[in-house]
């Protein structure tokens, strides 16, 4: 590397000074244009019309959305998809926060191979825990009934049919969603109480603070952006459902749709009948409900945070 | 923190809650492996392990799926090519977010906070259209490049990136080097944490994927690893050894790179997330 | 490792993608020294089911010898999104093979949209012109029908007989043959069904399959010849009603565990004692369930009422050859060859227990012969004398949803049965098909082609 020396050469590292930026994030915008921006546009229009395949249209109107509206099994996609949502998160997160809570202490013995033991499952795609847990779910000779009957006799007969009963689907699917997200996360939370500044703890044992209020004062404002960026992340990954139940279910949405989410309400329309006009109403009803929940949920969150930063006077970032 | 070395009762029963935790956990992969040992009528007349251990289960699916092995050639080729462009492209645009003023930038950067939160599914209709047009269905370009560049990796690369002193670049500057320049030999090498984490996130997304997979690709010979597992699912459904076995071929080598690469990883994410 | 940035995680995936480039190009040679030079006849075929698969397997190479310079290319391909794959590939211009086995269930998914956006050859005209009509099962030809066109050749017939494990049934005293109709079985069943631990029959209370075998024997199904929805129909009611008081409340004889290994456990166990068997699931116990060769039988199926037919129907194939094919004449010679040949039937039937559709060919010695697996009973005389009873069944585009639909009909019933059980159930049932129905009629009246 030598210093530039002619004024040709100046101008040359000039130019390209000022045009780096963007040249450097140019094929990010060109993808995204192509690949990203046209095809949202594009599922707009089609969004209106009756397909048969990628070849033939006809315009109708806004009779997908009307249809949607009416069809049950849209609202039985759309229910089944929030109560998936609502309950995965609902026992991940404290799950996910307490074993990182207990991991990230000193005096625990062997915590490199229990992180290990509880992040392994997340390295397994969700085709192939569907497949595996479709055979662990199995009446009579499956491990779950094999595991869980002994525990519990009564509630949990050894021909529990996990999969082929409605009301047990989802249950089955949150236990499954579990084991394979909550190590997951708590990397995320271990990372988060990595950064946890050390000394705030000292200072706050110096005031007398107990660990209950340790972790009131230091950890929770300390963790709440991550915090934040799991539970958003994580909702917004339970709404996109799809190979776990599918696969699990053995290419079906289940006994009574009890394993129907919306994305493959999308893809058995859009791919397997060919209706891709539909499939286009069903992906923004979606994005809209996504968009406004994960919306509602930083709101909601943001707000608290903002309260606790009056208090306390926390940093910015 | 290390007041004291003892182990106190509620130490202890937390050793027993965590490791306890640790085997229900393991178990099912256990499970997985014991599955593909057993023959074909002693799968359910052993819980676990049977008394003879069988290789039939592999023997089989090797025969009997005639292209497995083309299957796991596939899904690595593409894996491997995808974790490159997107390392690539996704680091290059985290620089330029991370370190250069320029005009546009903060559109850029809540365009790229939007397409975080819309879900993909939004655009498969008409990006399926779309890659039919273009001659890109049955194709692996066809699943390469619209995810050339991860908007979740430009998130990561440009916090990561975002803390090597400015004084470096500088330096690098006074001797004349090139923007680009200053990317590769002063930037990347010092965002080796976070290139580790981000490979092996990368890597498992493609390695795993199915849905976007399933639909855009034809053709027996380009199947990758989930979706031959399916078909198998299909065909061989009454044979559990072998799709198990099926299962523990295409979790291992995800295994292996996370033992390799789990230091990394670990560190990547405390990078970016700590601070996202 | 100065010169490459990105550090070693990053080079070791450059390597991975150098090595399995590498791979890739070797296959893809592998794969063009397999293929055929220019000009050379080839029929590519996708068949569905493994046995159908191993089965044919042997017999092309008889139908290549005949036809020099020919080859066909046999591939098993999963049954699982087959139909979507190819529906999209018909839809999407793209490779299709030349002749494709469809399963029963999804042949409808083909029919819809106009006529020319169909994807298969219309062989209505070849099988008048060379007296093909005459020589199959006229029933058969149905599902594979749409206005007026056939698309499909069928395979088989798929009579349905019961399974049962004999030397069980013998040490509880069961007498098959005393057992004439379904009333004469669920009186046995409720002397011998122990709840949780041994039941009469595997009946699903999750999924149709079954009760879609009982809703034929009745003259019942999804679609009346004109493909309007009848799921509603009193039949349909009726079945229902009769149906899930057998998988559900404290008199149900039924269970089922489910397929695969669990079935397997399940019949050696003797959790379950009978089972619908038609000739190709005949196969699959003998495939699956080796450990109780000898112990098993076959009956007929109870009648609905006495002198009523013994039989009704579960599964299909048609074979299709699609408007893509380049040597339609070839393909039709090699179905010709694989569907009416009749040794080669006879030798097919030999390892697959499936009954051929040409009536014909089931004189031959293949079918007397005794099976040792079902206690020596001779198999295919036992199809055959049940294929005349077999039951029409009508299909639609809209078959899928309509299964999807009687299978929903079904757990709403058992629901409703298991927390009701002294309650009528026929009102709900009216109640729940009529609206099962109506949303297949919803979807059929949006097509708006």
């Amino acid at each position: 590397m030598t210093q530039p020396t002619n004024t040709h050469k100046k101008g040359w590292y000039e130019v390209q000074h000022r045009v780096a930026p963007y040249l450097f994030i140019a094929p990010f915008l060109v993808t995204f244009l192509i690949f990203g921006c046209y095809p949202i546009l594009k599922s707009l229009q089609l969004s209106l019309y009756a397909t048969n395949g990628p070849k033939s249209h006809v315009f109708v109107g806004f009779s997908n959305y009307r249809f949607l509206i009416t069809d049950p099994d849209f609202r039985t996609a759309v229910w089944n998809t929030l109560v998936y949502a609502f309950w995965s998160v609902f026992f991940q997160l404290p799950l996910a926060l307490g074993l990182a809570l207990l991991l990230s202490q000193k005096w625990i013995r062997g915590r490199a191979i229990l992180r290990l033991a509880f992040f392994s499952p997340n390295l397994m795609g969700q085709a192939f825990v569907a497949v595996l847990f479709g055979i662990l779910y199995v009446p009579q000779y499956g491990l779950v009934n094999r595991a869980l009957h002994p525990l519990m006799p009564h509630l949990i007969p050894l021909d529990t049919k996990w999969l082929q009963n409605p009301s047990l689907v989802m249950p089955a699917l949150v236990l499954a969603s579990l084991w394979m997200y909550v190590g997951f996360n708590m990397i995320y939370f271990l990372a988060a109480l990595q950064a946890v500044d050390q000394d705030l703890y000292e200072a706050a044992r110096v005031d007398g603070a107990g660990p209950w209020h340790q972790f009131l004062a230091v950890t929770v404002p300390g963790i709440k952006p991550v915090s934040v960026f799991v539970l958003i992340t994580a909702t917004i990954g339970s709404f996109q459902l799809y190979e776990l139940p599918y696969l699990m279910l053995n290419n079906s949405a289940g006994p009574k749709n009890a394993g129907l989410t919306i994305v493959m309400y999308l893809f058995q329309n859009g791919f397997v009948t060919g209706d891709l006009g539909l499939a286009s109403a069903i992906g923004w009803s979606l994005a809209l409900g996504v968009l406004v929940i994960s919306l509602g949920q930083l709101r909601l969150t943001g707000t608290l945070r903002n309260e606790m930063q009056a208090g306390k006077g926390g940093k910015a970032r | 923190m290390n007041r004291d070395q003892k182990l106190s009762p509620g130490r202890i029963a937390a050793h027993i809650l965590l490791f306890a935790m640790a085997v229900v956990v393991l178990t099912p992969l256990v499970w997985l492996v014991a599955a593909t040992t057993k023959g074909k009528n002693d799968q359910f007349h052993y819980t676990f392990f049977a008394p003879t251990i069988t290789a039939q289960n592999f023997l089989d699916l090797f025969k009997k799926t005639e292209v497995l092995q083309r299957n796991i050639w596939n899904s690595t080729f593409l894996a491997s090519i995808t974790v490159l462009v997107q390392l690539f492209f996704s680091s290059l645009a985290g620089f330029s977010l991370a370190k250069y003023e320029f005009k546009g930038k903060k559109p850029i950067t809540i365009l790229m906070l939007a397409t975080l939160m819309i879900p993909g599914q939004l655009t498969m209709a008409p990006l399926f259209e779309l890659l039919h047009r273009l001659g890109l269905v049955d194709t692996y370009l066809g699943l390469i490049i619209p995810g050339a560049v991860s908007v979740f990796g430009i998130f990561l690369f440009r916090q990561s990136i975002s803390q090597v002193p400015d004084e470096l670049l500088q330096a690098a500057r006074m001797d004349g080097c090139s923007e680009f320049g200053i990317y590769w030999n002063v930037v990347m090498p010092v965002s080796r944490p976070m290139t580790g984490a981000f490979c092996l996130i990368s890597f498992m997304g493609t390695w795993n994927s199915f849905l976007w997979p399933q639909i855009i690709l034809h053709n027996r010979e380009l199947f990758t690893l989930p979706i031959a597992l399916s078909q198998m699912v299909g065909v061989y459904s009454q044979e559990y050894g072998m799709l198990m076995a099926g299962t523990l071929i295409a979790v291992l080598p995800v295994f292996i790179l996370f033992l390799v690469l789990q230091k990394e990883f670990v560190a990547g994410l405390t990078a970016g997330a700590v601070k996202g | 490792m100065r010169a490459f940035p990105y550090g070693k995680a990053a080079f070791m995936f450059v390597v991975l993608a150098f090595v399995s480039s590498g791979m890739l190009f070797k296959n893809a040679a592998t794969s063009r020294a397999h293929r055929l030079p220019a000009g050379a006849r080839k029929v590519t075929f996708w068949v569905f089911a493994d046995t159908h698969y191993e089965a044919y397997k042997k017999s092309i190479p008889a139908f290549e010898a005949a036809h020099p310079g020919v080859k066909v290319d046999l591939q098993l391909v999963s049954n699982n999104g087959l139909a979507a794959r190819l529906q999209n590939a018909f839809l999407a211009d793209l490779d299709v093979p030349d002749m494709v086995e469809i399963e029963i269930s999804s042949s409808g998914t083909f029919f819809r949209g106009p006529l020319k956006d169909i994807g298969f050859a219309d062989l209505t005209e070849r099988i008048h012109s060379t007296g093909l009509w005459d020589k199959m099962v006229h029933a058969r030809f149905a599902p594979y029908t749409n206005r007026g066109h056939i698309f499909g050749l069928p395979h088989d017939v798929h009579p349905v007989q019961l399974a049962y494990r004999r030397d069980i049934a013998e040490q509880l005293g069961i007498d098959v043959n005393k057992i004439e109709t379904w009333d004469d079985f669920i009186k046995v069943g409720h002397r011998i069904t122990q709840l949780n631990k041994r039941y009469m029959i595997d009946l699903s209370d999750s999924g149709g399959d079954n009760l879609e075998t009982c809703l034929f024997q009745r003259g019942g199904g999804y679609f009346d010849p004109d493909g309007k929805c009848i799921l509603d129909n009193e039949t349909a009611i009726k079945t229902m009603c009769w149906y899930v008081p057998l998988v559900a409340g404290p008199n149900r004889i039924g269970n089922s565990l489910g397929w695969g290994q669990v079935l397997t456990k399940a019949v050696e166990d003797g959790y379950t004692l009978f089972l619908f068997c038609p000739d190709w699931r005949s196969r699959s116990f003998e495939k699956d369930i080796p450990r109780v060769a000898g112990k098993m039988a076959l009956m007929p199926l109870p009648a609905v009422q006495h002198g009523g037919a013994r039989t009704s129907t579960w599964g299909g194939t048609m074979l299709g050859i699609t408007k893509r094919c380049k040597e339609p004449d070839l393909a039709w010679a090699l179905a010709m060859h694989l569907y009416l040949d009749k040794p080669q039937l006879a030798e097919r039937f030999r390892q697959t227990s499936i009954l051929p559709a040409m009536s014909e060919a089931w004189n031959q010695e293949a079918f007397h012969e005794k099976n040792a697996y079902y206690s020596g009973l001779a198999l295919g005389d036992s199809y055959a004398r049940l294929a005349p009873d077999v039951p029409f069944q009508y299909t639609s585009p809209f078959i899928g949803v309509a299964k999807a639909k009687l299978g929903s009909a079904l757990v709403a019933c058992v629901q409703e049965y298991s927390a009701h059980p002294d309650r009528d159930l026929e009102p709900f049932a009216r109640a729940e098909l009529k609206r099962c129905a109506n949303d297949v009629r919803t979807l059929i009246n949006r097509n708006p082609y």
